[in-house]
């Protein structure tokens, strides 16, 4: 019984972390899946999502939720924007140039975010923020309790959307076949557009969620969690929605548990390893479908 | 090829007599050519064979680690070192790619930056083998033939050493077979495979051969420092840098990687006194100017213009 407590007290740590990175993973696959572009700035738009979240609290006394209002909007212009600007004027150079593109808005982002709030890691504070939810003799930490369900909601609300709306029906038939979309009259055009907006939105709104617990420093992080979306999508199969959330909540938990069981030191590495593995051995994700071979 | 080897001979003696007319700008040039010989590496791989690498940080780090390490805790000279380094960046080169040249996508460029950035972690974790995060400071050097491997000099001409070997590799790879093999691969693997190549054997060996030789810059660079940090050395920054040097420059040609390397780390200190340490920013706007305006290049688009002018002259007769 001793060792249980701790071991459901870190699997409920992992689902809800997990539940965040889905959060930042289902961005990144949503935008390979349509476009198929890895989104490289992908991690810098969660942290544009966090300095949001810090900058309407030092001048609005916002808390980091009602900042969404806000957020979710501007990154869907800025989606749009991006993808207007400069997605667009590539779409028939190699898919090679389009990844190098969102690499370069990366580098912009996270100087430019340098150059404007410094380098010192800024934080929100909030009342809640080491309180907890005991349930049994697990400890919820509400912060997380939080973005797990920010999590579940957005994530119903983009099902809602791909599935049960006529924009939806759109998106995933640019998905399967452009052309083919092209064909039945579907602007596809347009339709990268949004998804790239939906994207970015959805980064946003993760790292606004995760404002309460983490700490906003630009350049560095905007990388740590591109790579964490890059591991989610591939732990999951890239492309594929449903995938990517399991692919989140795995690696929450990969993460908490070899953190406590193996050694904490290696806690970022052993997503990375669980990803490597992967790639060696179902490159077509836990979830997904066929992987071409050479 | 002799006219590239002509040229190449004439940047030697313009490097030869670089530290007697600027004695006081080695620093700047030391680092103008280590990244050129690392970005003409990157390009081996990244632009003739087309495979984007966004981790070859990792074999700088292999490379400067395996010569502090190797000084310091086993008394091994750094020429030796840098030759383990060297064999150690093709081995792991060789598994790496095994698991990863055989899919199509982005996989391969994902699993680079996670190797890297493994390789950071073990750095900065495994204290007794790296020095841990503070790192690890190279307090003594052999003096082979009485040369000092503490003076900037010395570093100038071994970064420069290393530099014209590689290009000089470029270009004997450029008129080779296997240079034909490699482009081939790059513009289309089917047809490549129905052609008799072996694609995924192509890749493995321009990975092995950059990922040695960016181990070999690697070393020099951990001569040149003499003191490592994981942070810098193992950094995805500096990844994304080598990357981008040898892309602004013009990938897939022989000297577009080192134009790169001279525009954007010679101007660096411009940058750096502009927006302290948001000198990456300059990278970033360059690289959007690159894919939407001059997709081959800097040097790429140069070279096309060349041709071109020289193909219109050639019909006007």
């Amino acid at each position: 019984m001793s060792e249980l407590v701790p071991l459901l007290q870190n699997i409920s740590n992992g689902l809800l972390i997990g539940g965040v990175y889905a959060l930042i993973g289902v961005g990144l696959t949503l935008v390979f899946g349509v476009m198929g572009t890895i989104n490289f700035a992908h991690g810098d738009f969660v942290v544009l999502g966090m300095y949001s979240a810090v900058l309407f609290n030092a001048v609005f006394g916002w808390d980091p939720y009602i900042s969404l209002l806000i957020a979710v909007p501007v990154g869907v212009l800025v989606g749009i924007a991006v993808e207007r600007g400069i997605l667009a004027r590539i779409a028939d150079a190699p898919p090679e140039s389009a990844m190098l593109a969102t690499l370069g808005i990366s580098l912009i982002i996270g100087n430019g975010l340098l150059l404007t709030f410094g380098g010192e890691p800024k934080s929100v504070q909030v009342s809640y923020a080491s309180s907890t939810l005991p349930i049994g003799p697990v400890n919820i930490s509400i912060v997380l309790l939080l973005a797990g369900l920010a999590t579940v909601l957005v994530i119903l609300g983009l099902y809602m959307l791909l599935n049960r709306t006529e924009i939806g029906r759109a998106i995933r038939g640019t998905a399967e076949n452009r052309l083919g979309a092209e064909l039945v009259g579907i602007n596809t055009k347009r339709i990268h557009s949004i998804v790239f907006g939906i994207g970015v939105s959805l980064a946003m709104t993760a790292g606004v969620t995760l404002i309460p617990m983490l700490f906003a420093t630009p350049s560095a992080t905007g990388a740590i969690f591109t790579l964490k979306a890059f591991v989610v999508t591939v732990l999951g199969g890239l492309g594929n929605i449903g995938a990517a959330i399991g692919g989140g909540v795995l690696l929450g938990l990969v993460e908490v548990l070899g953190a406590s069981y193996l050694d904490a030191a290696y806690r970022d590495a052993y997503g990375l390893i669980a990803f490597l593995l992967i790639l060696l051995l179902r490159p077509e994700g836990l979830f997904g479908s066929t992987v071409k071979r050479v | 090829m002799i006219r590239h080897f002509t040229v190449l001979g004439i940047a030697v003696l313009a490097g030869l007599a670089y530290p007697h007319l600027f004695p006081n700008a080695l620093t700047i040039a030391i680092s103008v050519l280590l990244f050129a010989g690392w970005a003409t590496s990157w390009d081996i791989l990244g632009g003739w064979a087309g495979q984007l690498s966004l981790g070859h940080a990792g074999f700088v780090g292999l490379g400067a680690y395996f010569v502090a390490i190797g000084q310091s805790d086993y008394g091994l000279a750094p020429w030796w070192a840098m030759m383990l380094a060297m064999i150690a960046a093709a081995a792991l080169a060789f598994a790496w790619g095994r698991i990863t040249f055989g899919l199509r996508g982005p996989y391969f460029t994902l699993s680079t930056i996670a190797v890297a950035e493994i390789l950071r972690m073990i750095a900065i974790n495994e204290g007794w083998l790296t020095g841990g995060a503070t790192g690890v400071f190279i307090a003594t050097l052999p003096e082979p033939f009485g040369i000092d491997l503490f003076s900037r000099v010395v570093h100038f001409h071994m970064a420069l050493a290393f530099s014209v070997l590689t290009v000089a590799i470029v270009i004997i790879i450029s008129q080779s077979r296997f240079g034909y093999q490699l482009r081939a691969v790059r513009e289309d693997e089917s047809s490549a495979m129905a052609a008799g190549i072996n694609p995924v054997v192509v890749k493995l060996k321009a990975f092995m051969l950059s990922a040695a030789l960016v181990a070999l810059g690697g070393g020099i660079y951990g001569i040149f420092l003499s003191f490592l940090e994981p942070h810098i050395l193992f950094y995805l920054f500096l990844s994304i840098q080598i990357a981008l040097t040898a892309i602004i420059g013009g990938r897939g040609t022989i000297w577009g990687p080192s134009i790169g390397a001279l525009l954007l780390i010679g101007s660096g200190e411009i940058f750096r006194a502009a927006f302290a340490q948001a000198n990456l920013l300059i990278y970033g706007l360059l690289i959007l100017v690159v894919i939407l305006f001059l997709p081959r290049g800097i040097f790429g688009e140069i070279q096309r213009r060349a041709v071109r002018r020289r193909y219109a002259r050639s019909t006007q007769g």
